[in-house]
């Protein structure tokens, strides 16, 4: 592969002739610095992209990375201490480093307009959604206030929001977090902008009101004749979404390119190394994720050489002293590495530690066939909301309604489904921290739920739990060898030096050195904590091990890791564990069984291979389809499929089969009565009415999908 | 929202009773022999106990209770044994002044703290800034006796701008149109105010600014100051409806200082003297009323910030 090489100045955006002068953004060798009391970090060094008319460029790095930063620089906007330090960002012929305050206010919002990730904060609480969406309007536009009303209407029709003139009185909170971003949208696509930064606009949803979000933003770029930047982490967004990628790591592009040939031709071996730690629906599953080593550089020190250099398996001692530089090829694919991947290379066999998996096979739960360490028996979890009106009746969440499974000694059952489908709340339940309603928790013969404190006392430490934010889970006043010690002492374990021991065994465990003890939780990375997390879940050597979202606060590389920590983890001790997950692909990763959860109820329930490979009940074929996979080529699936609209009330649930308000197959019969939970072929079940496939039908290949 | 009404009075007037149950028999414990009291050292003890009896004091401690709530249920506060007047009669006379110097020194706290908080926020750890909480806290610890002392030692003794003592009079008229009077009592109440309020406005304005929806309106090419105005106001300032509420009250009773100290005839100076003189059904209906309007005080507030933010919704 023939590749010239650039001075690093001359910038990324070289790399490609505009295509008839239609370049509407250009940042060249952009450098951001931030003062932070003493300390300055540099979010951002030489970076330089550019961005075609009617295109959408993706950003897509980890925590740190710089990319959203990137974003509030051409925003101008960027945090307190913050500034542009070298470099230039030319838009559509307007230098924007350096402008006048006052003239960068007239383009914000109008000409270049931002969305922001959904938070219930990213409107104003106290303000009607049609004043905040006709704000921008009447700003730029001067537009009088029936007429920004009327625009403002216009727009909440444009984003796909039904009954719009009654959405423009409602305030922030009557809205769900789908049509929060909805507004969000058109807020900044009041002035039709020429280009639309969205930074994470999806990362808060769930993957079935992402799919749509993400549809809605490509539909409106296209019919408005917009540019768009894609800020994400999301390899999958970028590979369903952009036209051309941008992947940065360390405040630094490290390869950009057309995304098809980015993707195929992968060239750094920061991006190659991220793309094989994504946990994908389609991998082997025997097959151990490849997770990248260390974690990402300080940004207050500058490197001398490649900052991937220290985690890099490839890296030689050139890595470490001399800055690559840029290398251009054909097409505009540019990179900056000094051992690039040799194009022909596939991923996933990736030279590096791609241990194989100890085989299970997938049978094995069922083999054992033993009496199940822990038993779900028809848990229901019911609370009231709100005060008794003055007739009485009090409403109530059916946050969890008739739940059974079961889970075998040394089996991993993996519980998914979207936000508010009940899935925490059972997770709870699973470990005694939360008593049901009604049901039972059977845990080796013995019913929990029904136990006073006093008799549950001993067989806590047999049921533990691990959180997904390890940010809150953690004191953050007590060093991490009193985080290990506590359950050891609470339980009366051991004299004080011998738990200090335990405690230094369990971070080796987990790959911790002993060091760590004497640190506190703060001083620690996302991944170290979700890590001692962890080794505290072990601490009392527990028999089930409920882990919560373990690693949705993780960045993708750091993911891996932990990933395969909890998988050898299981393996080792034998562990039961229930790993509760939105995500699809960390449960199909993770988990031998699989019950999907949808309003409190179980969809479909059955083997990884079962579940994923020959799904039978349409929610989850929709969830499926909305996952994006980190991958251009891969079809993209009918719309029809997906899952639509939005969850309804857990206050009122729909009458009959609870998913039959979004489901493309509902008749009248899933109105009327509600399908019961039917075994297809062995351990395979679902609640449907018309299952994508018949109980009699043979099942297919395991590896089908 | 009518049925939460109806519900927080019904506590409220349960939370009266105990407080006038709780005060009537913690006063008789202090002093149980107002025949004493009204009639002096050198009474004969006859004359005190005819006067006891002749008055219901020598009645159990529960039927003198109970008589008075009968009393109260009429509107009668009972006699001041000092004044010789109808209590009811002698707080209203009072209540009005305290409330205007309370009103007035609020208000005046309010106008500086609101946007004093709001440009510490924004300029938080600027000079600006620091000297502000400096102030702050100093004024904060500063006894307002002492601050009203320094107060009129330079204003009213080194540069005669401002008589040292309030407006005696009984009209609200003569008092609103005499404003120099009034400067240096209401300037003493409101720099202790402003000094809570400024900080407090200060924190929660830091906190709102740190929320996306500023970010969002600062995206639009909102200039700084409609950011401020638009959005950062409202939300900046419902922590401190809530404080105000509660506060009132306790302005009133901070009066007692303030009122003794620039000799204003108000609900404190009044508590001070009957407290002197164990006037005991003055204290009592004080102390009554003190608690009525804690009451009232967190009511209003809670309803004025549903009023300010549609998301609390009043009928939990």
């Amino acid at each position: 592969m023939e590749s010239h090489i650039v001075r690093a100045s001359d910038g990324f955006e070289n790399a490609r002739e505009p295509v008839d002068g239609s370049r509407v953004l250009t940042i060249r060798d952009l450098s951001v610095e931030i003062r932070r009391g003493d300390r300055i970090v540099h979010p951002v060094s030489g970076v330089g992209l550019a961005l075609d008319r009617g295109e959408t460029l993706g950003i897509v790095g980890e925590t740190g990375s710089g990319k959203s930063m990137t974003g509030l620089a051409v925003m101008g906007m960027l945090p307190d201490g913050g500034r542009v330090t070298g470099g230039s960002i030319d838009f559509g012929g307007t230098e924007l480093v350096g402008l006048p305050p006052d003239r960068y206010r007239a383009l914000r919002g109008n000409d270049i307009a931002m969305v922001f990730q959904d938070s219930m904060t990213a409107l104003n609480p106290t303000r009607r959604v049609g004043e905040q969406v006709a704000e921008p309007v009447r700003l730029h536009q001067g537009a009088s206030k029936r007429a920004a009303r009327a625009r403002a209407a216009e727009l909440l029709d444009l984003v796909g929001i039904p009954k719009p003139l009654e959405r423009l009185d409602d305030h922030p909170h009557q809205l769900s977090g789908g049509m929060r971003q909805r507004v969000m949208i058109a807020m900044a696509l009041a002035c039709e902008p020429r280009v639309v930064i969205a930074d994470e606009p999806t990362t808060a949803l769930d993957v079935s009101i992402q799919a749509e979000i993400l549809d809605l933003l490509d539909d409106l770029r296209s019919r408005l004749g917009m540019s768009m930047i894609l800020i994400t982490h999301d390899m999958g967004v970028i590979a369903r979404h952009a036209d051309r990628v941008g992947v940065m790591y360390a405040g630094r592009v490290a390869e950009t390119g057309p995304t098809p040939a980015l993707f195929s031709h992968t060239r750094h071996r920061y991006t190659h190394a991220l793309l094989s730690s994504i946990p994908s629906l389609t991998q082997d599953r025997r097959e151990q994720l490849f997770s990248i080593p260390g974690t990402p550089p300080d940004l207050s020190a500058s490197p001398a050489g490649c900052p991937f250099a220290p985690r890099c398996a490839a890296a030689t001692d050139r890595c470490h002293e001399e800055r690559p530089p840029l290398s251009v090829e054909e097409d505009g694919h540019t990179h900056t590495c000094w051992h690039p991947v040799a194009t022909a290379a596939g991923r996933t066999c990736s030279g590096a530690s791609a241990v194989a998996r100890p085989a299970v096979s997938p049978e094995t739960p069922a083999v054992r066939g033993t009496t199940p360490r822990l038993r779900v028996v028809d848990l229901r979890l019911e609370y009231p909301v709100g005060g008794r009106g003055l007739l009485g009746r009090r409403r109530t969440v059916k946050a969890v309604s008739g739940v059974s499974f079961d889970v075998a000694p040394g089996e991993t059952f993996g519980l998914v489904g979207e936000s508010g489908c009940g899935k925490s709340s059972l997770g709870r339940m699973l470990v005694a921290l939360n008593r049901p309603t009604s049901g039972e928790v059977v845990f080796d013969g013995a019913s929990v739920t029904g136990m006073s404190a006093r008799e549950l006392a001993p067989r806590r430490s047999q049921l533990q739990m691990m959180f997904q934010d390890s940010n809150s889970s953690l004191d953050p006043r007590m060093r991490v060898g009193a985080i290990l010690r506590e359950p050891l002492a609470i339980q009366g374990i051991g004299t004080r030096s011998a738990r200090t021991a335990r405690a230094r065994e369990l971070l080796g465990d987990v790959g911790l050195p002993s060091g760590v003890l004497e640190r506190y939780p703060h001083e620690l990375s996302g991944g170290q904590r979700q890590r001692v997390g962890l080794a505290r879940a072990l601490a009392l050597d527990p028999k089930v091990l409920v882990a919560d979202e373990p690693v949705s606060a993780l960045d993708v590389s750091i993911r891996s890791q932990i990933l395969n920590l909890m998988l050898r983890v299981q393996r080792e001790r034998e562990l039961s564990s229930v790993v509760i997950s939105h995500d699809l692909a960390v449960v199909r990763y993770l988990a031998d069984r699989v019950g999907v959860m949808y309003l409190g109820r179980l969809m479909e329930t059955g083997t990884t291979e079962e579940v994923y490979g020959s799904t039978a009940h349409p929610y989850t074929a929709g969830l499926l389809a909305a996952v994006p996979e980190a991958d251009p080529a891969a079809p993209r699936p009918r719309s029809g499929t997906r899952v639509r609209g939005e969850l309804p009330s857990p206050i009122d649930p729909p009458s009959g089969c609870r998913f039959r308000t979004r489901c493309p197959l509902a008749t009248e019969v899933c109105a009327a009565t509600e399908p019961a939970l039917v075994t297809l072929t062995g351990t395979h079940k679902a609640a449907c009415h018309h299952p994508l496939r018949l109980p009699a039908a043979q099942p297919e290949e395991l590896s089908a999908r | 929202m009518s049925w939460y009404v109806v519900r927080r009075l019904a506590i409220s007037f349960l939370v009266l009773l105990g407080i006038s149950a709780l005060v009537f028999f913690l006063l008789h414990v202090v002093s149980d022999d107002p025949g004493r009291v009204v009639l002096g050292q050198r009474a004969s003890p006859q004359a005190v106990a005819d006067f006891n009896r002749e008055h219901g004091f020598d009645r159990p401690l529960v039927v003198q209770y109970l008589g008075y709530l009968d009393q109260l249920a009429h509107g009668d506060l009972g006699r001041s044994y000092k004044l010789n007047e109808n209590v009811g009669t002698v707080l209203r006379q009072n209540a009005g002044r305290s409330a205007m110097l309370s009103l007035a020194g609020l208000i005046l706290a309010l106008l500086i703290a609101v946007p004093l908080g709001i440009l510490q926020a924004v300029r938080r750890n600027s000079l600006v800034d620091r000297a502000a909480t400096a102030a702050s806290y100093v004024l904060y610890a500063t006894p307002s006796f002492l601050l009203g002392l320094i107060l009129i030692a330079v204003f009213s003794q080194s540069l005669p701008f401002f008589p040292a003592e309030a407006s005696q009079s009984h009209s609200a008229w003569v008092v609103l149109t005499d404003p120099r009077a009034m400067a240096l009592p209401v300037i003493t109440l409101a720099v202790t105010s402003v000094a809570i309020f400024s900080q407090y406005q200060r924190s929660s304005a830091l906190d709102q600014l740190g929320q996306d929806y500023i970010r969002v309106a600062r995206a639009k090419g909102l200039p700084e100051r409609s950011v401020l105005t638009r959005h950062l106001l409202r939300n900046a300032c419902l922590p401190l409806i809530t404080l105000v509420g509660t506060l009132i009250p306790s302005l009133l009773a901070g009066n007692l200082i303030v009122e003794s100290l620039f000799n204003y005839p108000g609900l404190g100076l009044l508590f001070l003297n009957s407290l002197q003189h164990e006037d005991y059904p003055v204290l009592l209906a004080y102390t009554l009323i003190g608690g009525a309007l804690t009451v009232a005080g967190n009511f209003v507030a809670d309803i004025a910030v549903a009023a300010a933010d549609s998301r609390i919704e009043l009928n939990k």
